[in-house]
């Protein structure tokens, strides 16, 4: 019930988005444009905003050029070992100059680790001995859901056309995420569910080399861009701590014909719930002695030696993020881009690498 | 008797940017982008009647396209354009500065471009290279002589 809620909701923000965007079009037929040359809007981020994959660029959305506006929607599916991800959402661009970007980010994992400790709290409550509140997990594969808001500002510089010139095309841009899945969140030991980053992105293209290079610096304290939270805090939700950092991030895209781009990522991550194992409330709670508090607890994940592996299995661990991509606009109306990502470590999983595959679809 | 058709059709085309830019005539000087320009890159466009075809091309491209082509119906000279377009693409390109034309932003002063109608020249200038199978690697070459003039004729 309370899924397919959030599903409805997210459908009705992304047909708003493309009714609005349509509006704007149909009534302001004279502003619309897309007079941008080929793929220099970039593609459609993790985050919502143009850029590549994962990184967002300085250059703004769309193909419109300084004369007008220019959006489009975009889909992007990634499956890791232990994860499925998909992105839906929409952005607009605004005379080259201004972006506004919307994504509902959906994360499923498929963690035995985890599914363990949802299938105890479901068979405690089945016993009627509930030992815990809610913890946000589900026994077939709990799921983490993020919406995420940008604003972008092209500040100065022209990524494309100042040849004669190092200056990139600089850009701020804000981004406000909000997890809508709370309590999952909590269980991972994050400080908050919600907060906001801000990043400066600078852009260049080298034409003497086909290559595109931009570098952005992001003020975060997000976990897994945010999937997991913001900041951490010990077990118990004691001595939380999520003040933002500088991270790194770099993107390289060369490109082998006007509309074929290859290329590759890196994105700085940060650390912050590092060795701490899932808070499973009093779930897991032990006496004195080192045994299990609940027998029933005890028999379901076979004692203390289910409990220490059990344990061991659920300490977090964040690495940063890498991608090789290349990314294919046939017209201006559609762009796709096909990356295979390793993401390291994320939270109780090790070794996430896997396939990224992304639409952009541009009015 | 190449040559004096040559001389002919230079005089002609600068009597009339005498005529059509009476304000300046500053001619116009190679780029200077970053990292350079290659020195392979006129031989690679196929030297100076490489150019030439290229530019042709290009004419053909520009024509071709709604937004841009009224433009250059109402306000261009496509002989003159033509010739004179070949020898600055040269010279940008690391040839022989044998331009004859106004400067950049003396000859599309009045012309009111916009960033839309210059994106769309260069889309045409990517068309003419993939007709004439210019590498887009040269081709690029180029875009990165020509960009530093964005400014200078994209004035609105
Ligand atoms: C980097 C891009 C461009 C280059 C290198 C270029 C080059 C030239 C050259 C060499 C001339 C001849 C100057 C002379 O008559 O002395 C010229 C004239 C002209 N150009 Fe461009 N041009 C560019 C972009 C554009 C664009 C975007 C437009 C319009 C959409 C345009 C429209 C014209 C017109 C109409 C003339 C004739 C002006 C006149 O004779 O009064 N050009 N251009």
């Amino acid at each position: 019930m309370k899924g397919s809620k959030a599903n409805g909701s997210r459908w009705i923000k992304t047909a708003a988005f493309a009714a609005l965007s349509l509006f704007s079009t149909g009534s302001w037929a004279g502003l619309y444009n897309d007079g941008k040359v080929f793929l220099t809007g970039g593609v459609f981020t993790v985050d919502g905003a143009g850029g590549g994959g994962a990184v967002p660029w300085a250059t703004i959305t769309g193909y419109e050029s300084r004369d007008g506006i220019n959006g489009g929607v975009g889909f992007t599916y990634v499956r890791l070992p232990n994860y499925d991800i998909n992105w839906i959402g929409g952005s607009i661009g605004f005379f080259d100059r201004f972006e506004l970007s919307y994504v509902n980010t959906k994360l499923t994992t498929d963690l035995s680790n985890v599914n363990t400790v949802a299938l105890v709290v479901d068979a405690l409550e089945l016993a009627g001995t509930p030992l815990v509140g809610d913890l946000g997990l589900s026994s077939n594969g709990s799921k983490l859901h993020m919406d995420t808001y940008g604003a972008k500002l092209r500040l100065f510089g022209d990524a494309v056309y100042t040849s004669d010139s190092f200056i990139p095309q600089t850009a701020i841009g804000f981004l406000y995420k909000k997890n809508t899945t709370p309590e999952f969140v909590r269980t991972l030991n994050a400080d908050k569910a919600k907060d906001w980053e801000a990043y400066l992105a600078f852009t260049k293209v080298f034409f003497r080399y086909s290559t595109l290079v931009n570098v952005t610096v992001r003020y975060t304290a997000a976990n897994q861009i945010g999937l997991t939270g913001f900041g951490g805090c010990d077990l118990g939700h004691n001595n939380c701590n999520s003040d933002k950092e500088f991270r790194g991030e770099v993107s390289i895209a060369h490109l082998l014909q006007k509309n074929f781009a290859i290329g590759g990522e890196y994105q700085q991550h940060g650390n912050k719930q590092k060795g701490k194992t899932v808070d499973t409330g009093g779930l897991l709670a032990t006496d004195p002695d080192g045994n299990l508090v609940s027998d029933l607890v005890s028999n379901l994940i076979g004692g203390v030696s289910g409990l220490t592996g059990l344990n061991n299995a659920l300490a977090q661990n964040e690495s940063d993020w890498y991608d090789f991509f290349f990314a294919y606009a046939p017209s201006k109306n559609y762009s796709i881009t096909m990356a295979y990502l390793f993401l390291g470590d994320v939270a109780v999983a090790s070794q996430q690498n896997g396939l990224y595959l992304s639409l952009h679809a541009t009015f | 008797m190449k040559g004096l058709t040559k001389k002919l059709f230079a005089g002609a085309a600068l009597s009339i940017a005498a005529m059509s830019s009476a304000t300046s005539f500053a001619g116009e000087n190679p780029t200077n982008p970053i990292m350079g320009v290659p020195a392979s890159s006129i031989e690679e466009f196929g030297g100076r009647e490489g150019v030439r075809a290229w530019v042709e091309s290009l004419f053909y491209y520009i024509m071709l396209d709604n937004r841009i082509a009224p433009i250059f119906r109402e306000f261009g000279n496509p002989e003159r354009q033509i010739f004179l377009n070949t020898q600055l693409e040269t010279m940008v390109l690391g040839g022989p500065n044998e331009y004859q034309g106004a400067s950049m932003s003396a000859a599309h002063a009045d012309l009111g471009i916009t960033m839309t109608q210059f994106n769309a020249v260069v889309e045409a200038a990517y068309n003419a290279c993939e007709r004439n199978v210019i590498k887009y690697h040269t081709c690029n070459q180029l875009i990165n002589a020509l960009a530093p003039f964005t400014d200078d004729i994209v004035t609105r």
